[in-house]
């Protein structure tokens, strides 16, 4: 038996975006988002198919999925941003989809977002010793983190000084240091000015062979250079009512610090001058500051004694 | 319609998991109180006592059992699930002398006159302010305040300490600790107040009054809104409105208005969304005592009060990395209220050991410092434009040493999710804090710039912003750590107008009739703690039981 084809009815359909991508997107990231198509005739197109297009090539195909009622969803799609910092445009392209007696039209939405280089941010600590000594070498680590938590590993930091002046280089370890996420480390070595002071010095990171765009990042760090020493310094700390030596306390001395042994002794090496000597341990009342002329090797004694266990609520007057 | 009472005792027995304290309502001794459902005065009432407290703490404790000595019958109506209010979680100090039997015991030499003339001082700013006449009714009254707790049940520890604040001579109580640990809600390190407002509820209940939790006042009902005696109260439980006939008296003890924003702001208009309070969230302070009285004519006392800078009515924070970080009150996982406070905070701050940056990411004074000195540069402008007045949050910044030296464990339940944030980097952290009265994002740069700042300042030995006391520790070593430590609020140091017999007065100082006030919704007496909202509360009970009852 023959007949006619019967006659095919068409409908609208509107493409659109479940969430917003951001208009700026870190190189190579993903991107997270879900499509729904709407006929405007209400029909359910369930199993149609959906692509994501970039140019001529489909960086998704997929298909559309349940029908709330209203409209057909893509389940939650996970697609990679170009790895190149630039603009982009990708569409979201419906194809034109027809069954027995009705076709449904084709329709589309534009993606427009923009690429950027991963961020990068810096930590530096451990500058030792400390004090350093002019004209002497000395080491600091500088931490880089991706905030995507890419791999840093064998990237280069590199130190300058206030001028800029290349002072040292390191390379990245390839493991993140112990308790970070993804803070990458290198120990610098380096060389500290011929003169006394305060320094203020800086490192840079700025990525040459990472797989992904990386911002450069930069950060700053002081030191206090100091002149060789002359004499040695010992001090001993023990308990005010005991007479027992207390370890652990930390001392200073000027710019100089240590801490005290089992024996309750620290030795501090620094050169001739006046320096006001404090000393401090949680738990313990602070040494007052003693006032102390370096013209030769030198002993002094502090005391010290546990803080008396406080009650809060008899600080306050009544609550 | 009665009320029903058997549902608000379970779910407190619930929430409790144990016996509810003291005895039920079912022992009502001879002086009961009625379910009516009749009307009277042109009011239709669910319930009649001849003395209604709106509030179970203290102050209406003491209220409650003092109109129940003096022969009258009692409601209590509570908002929370549990009685007690601030009490409950207070140091349990009390501050009252006189010359009573404890300061007798420690050869303590106290009189009444020595307490007037102690706490009309003007060289104190916590008594400079304060009403001469409900200072004299206090000082009359304190000596036997402390026996009335004694005589009901409180105990105290075997010690006599003080002076504090205006006092010059000890006068301080410590009251020994509720004994059953399901019965209280935090003892760490102790919560003192706890077996001041226990011994309170047990004698109330003794002594037949009705305990109503879970109700919540919506209004104070007078004859007419300007004019005439009190009638009552109305209240919400479950949904319901119930409608509470008080024949002799109200007695106002809501605990204070701290807890609401617009209210406080009266008094300081610094003090914006992000200062929580003390005692919280056991006990708010909603100030809708007081403002159900001002709605039929009351008015506030004593305002300069609450503005003076002394006392605790805003602190330093001791706990940091959690909402609440109130000095001597530190709530413990197994607080079975856990579940709203969410961490504990981290303990024993060395204030050498952080740095204090506000929203913007700047430091705003020398960490070490204590005292509304420090308090008002935290309330001061952030630079926010968008926030102008408040402070905005306080963070404490620190490092993996720091950690290491205060044998801190970063984690939960220390701290909380919410107000505490780590990151690898100090420009990472500064992004990472995202908290709900951060109201614009610290801008990593300047916490950046403000971190390395600081370090050379421990380079130099010397903090040349803020005169920090020789500054100890770099903050360098990742990971690196933001902890809430936003000062938190304490007293309501100022509320409504009373006369020495605790009975409300309006605009024109005349007597609302039938209206009483005691505790932090008092105004005009700028004590911080427990002995005054006795005195009061008790003198209250004692003038409304006294007074004709309504015909």
């Amino acid at each position: 038996m023959t007949g006619s084809r019967p006659a095919i009815t068409t409908h609208r359909c509107a493409v659109t975006i479940g969430q917003s991508v951001p208009a700026e997107v870190e190189a190579g990231t993903d991107i997270r988002l879900n499509v729904s198509v709407t006929c405007v005739a209400g029909c359910d197109l369930s199993g149609a198919p959906i692509a994501v297009l970039a140019g001529e090539d489909a960086i998704v195909r997929t298909a559309l999925s349940a029908y709330n009622g209203t409209e057909n969803e893509t389940e939650n799609l996970c697609l990679r941003a170009p790895g190149t910092v630039g603009e982009h445009v990708w569409i979201v392209m419906f194809h034109r989809h027809e069954s027995e007696s009705i076709a449904h039209e084709e329709g589309s939405c534009p993606i427009m977002f923009k690429t950027v280089p991963h961020e990068t941010t810096m930590a530096i600590w451990d500058v030792a010793p400390s004090p350093v000594l002019v004209d002497q070498p000395f080491t600091v680590k500088v931490g880089v983190k991706c905030a995507t938590t890419c791999a840093l590993g064998g990237q280069i930091v590199v130190v300058v000084d206030e001028s800029g002046r290349r002072m040292g280089q390191g390379s990245l370890n390839e493991a993140p240091w112990l308790g970070t996420i993804a803070l990458y480390v290198a120990e610098v070595a380096l060389v500290a000015p011929a003169n006394a002071g305060m320094a203020t010095w800086s490192a840079r990171f700025a990525e040459t062979d990472l797989a992904l765009p990386h911002a450069d990042t930069s950060a700053a760090f002081t030191f206090l250079a100091a002149l060789p020493p002359d004499h040695e310094l010992t001090i001993s700390v023990a308990d005010t009512h005991t007479h027992a030596p207390i370890e652990r306390v930390e001392i200073r001395c000027g710019c100089y610090r240590a801490s005290t042994n089992a024996q309750g002794l620290a030795i501090l090496q620094l050169p001739a001058g006046t320096y006001e000597v404090s000393a401090w341990k949680l738990g313990y009342d602070d040494a007052a500051p003693t006032t102390i002329e370096v013209n030769t090797d030198l002993g002094i004694q502090l005391e010290t004694s546990p803080t008396p266990e406080t009650n809060p609520d008899m600080e306050r007057a009544w609550m | 319609m009665g009320i029903d009472e058997k549902d608000a005792a379970v779910s407190r027995r619930d929430f409790l998991r144990k016996g509810a304290a003291g005895v039920g309502a079912g022992a009502l001794a001879g002086l009961a109180v009625s379910e009516v459902d009749a009307q009277r005065g042109g009011q239709r009432w669910d319930m009649s006592a001849d003395f209604v407290t709106i509030g179970a703490g203290t102050a209406g404790l003491a209220g409650a059992v003092s109109a129940l000595e003096h022969r009258a019958t009692v409601i209590m109506v509570e908002e929370n699930f549990d009685i007690g209010g601030h009490g409950m979680v207070s140091g349990g100090n009390v501050h009252l002398g006189g010359g009573n039997s404890r300061q007798k015991k420690f050869g303590v030499q106290d009189s009444a006159d020595q307490v007037f003339n102690d706490w009309v001082r003007y060289d104190h700013r916590e008594s400079r302010y304060s009403d001469r006449d409900l200072v004299r009714a206090f000082a009359d009254e304190n000596a036997a305040a402390f026996e009335f707790l004694i005589a009901n049940g409180v105990q105290f520890t075997d010690e006599s300490t003080g002076p504090g604040a205006a006092s010059t001579v000890p006068r301080q109580g410590t009251a020994v600790q509720w004994p059953i640990k399901g019965e209280i809600m935090s003892a760490d390190p102790t919560r003192r107040g706890s077996g001041i407002v226990r011994a309170l509820e047990k004698s109330a209940r003794a002594k037949g009054a009705k305990i109503l939790l879970k109700h919540k006042l919506t209004s104070i009902v007078r004859e007419n809104p300007g004019a005439g005696r009190v009638l009552g109260i109305t209240a919400t439980t479950d949904g319901r409105t119930v409608r509470i006939e008080a024949k002799k008296g109200v007695l106002v003890a809501t605990g204070g208005h701290t807890s609401n924003v617009a209210f406080r702001r009266m008094f300081d208009p610094r003090l914006t969304e992000e200062y929580q309070v003390a005692g919280e969230p056991y006990s708010r302070q909603p100030g809708d005592g007081e403002l159900a009285a001002m709605a039929i004519g009351a008015v506030l006392w004593g305002t300069a009060s609450q503005t003076v800078d002394a006392g605790a009515w805003l602190n330093k924070t001791a706990y940091i990395g959690c909402r609440w970080g109130y000095s001597s009150l530190r709530w413990p996982a197994e607080s079975p209220i856990f579940d709203r406070i969410k961490a504990m905070g981290l303990a024993n701050v060395d204030w050498q050991n952080v740095i204090l940056v506000n929203q913007a990411g700047r430091r705003f004074y020398n960490e070490v410092a204590t005292g509304y000195d420090f308090l008002n540069a935290a309330l001061g402008y952030s630079g926010n434009s968008t926030k102008l007045n408040g402070g905005g949050p306080i963070w404490a910044i620190f490092d993996a040493d720091a950690v290491e030296r205060q044998k801190w464990d970063p984690k939960p339940p220390y701290v909380d999710p919410e107000y505490f944030f780590s990151a690898d980097t100090i420009q990472e952290l500064a992004r990472a804090i995202v908290n709900p009265y951060q109201t614009k994002p610290m801008p990593a740069a300047v916490l950046q710039e403000t971190v390395t700042k600081y370090n050379s300042f421990v380079d130099a030995g010397a903090d040349t912003d803020f005169k920090k006391p020789t500054p100890r520790y770099k903050i360098q070593k990742p990971p690196f750590y933001a902890a809430w430590s936003t000062p938190i609020l304490h007293d309501s140091l100022c509320g409504l107008r009373t006369n020495a017999k605790s009975q409300v007065l309006d605009m024109q100082g005349q007597v609302i009739p039938g209206l009483y006030c005691a505790g932090e919704s008092q105004g005009g007496f700028a004590q911080h703690g427990l002995g005054r909202a006795i005195v009061f509360g008790r003198i209250a009970g004692r003038e409304a039981a006294q007074s004709g009852a309504r015909t």
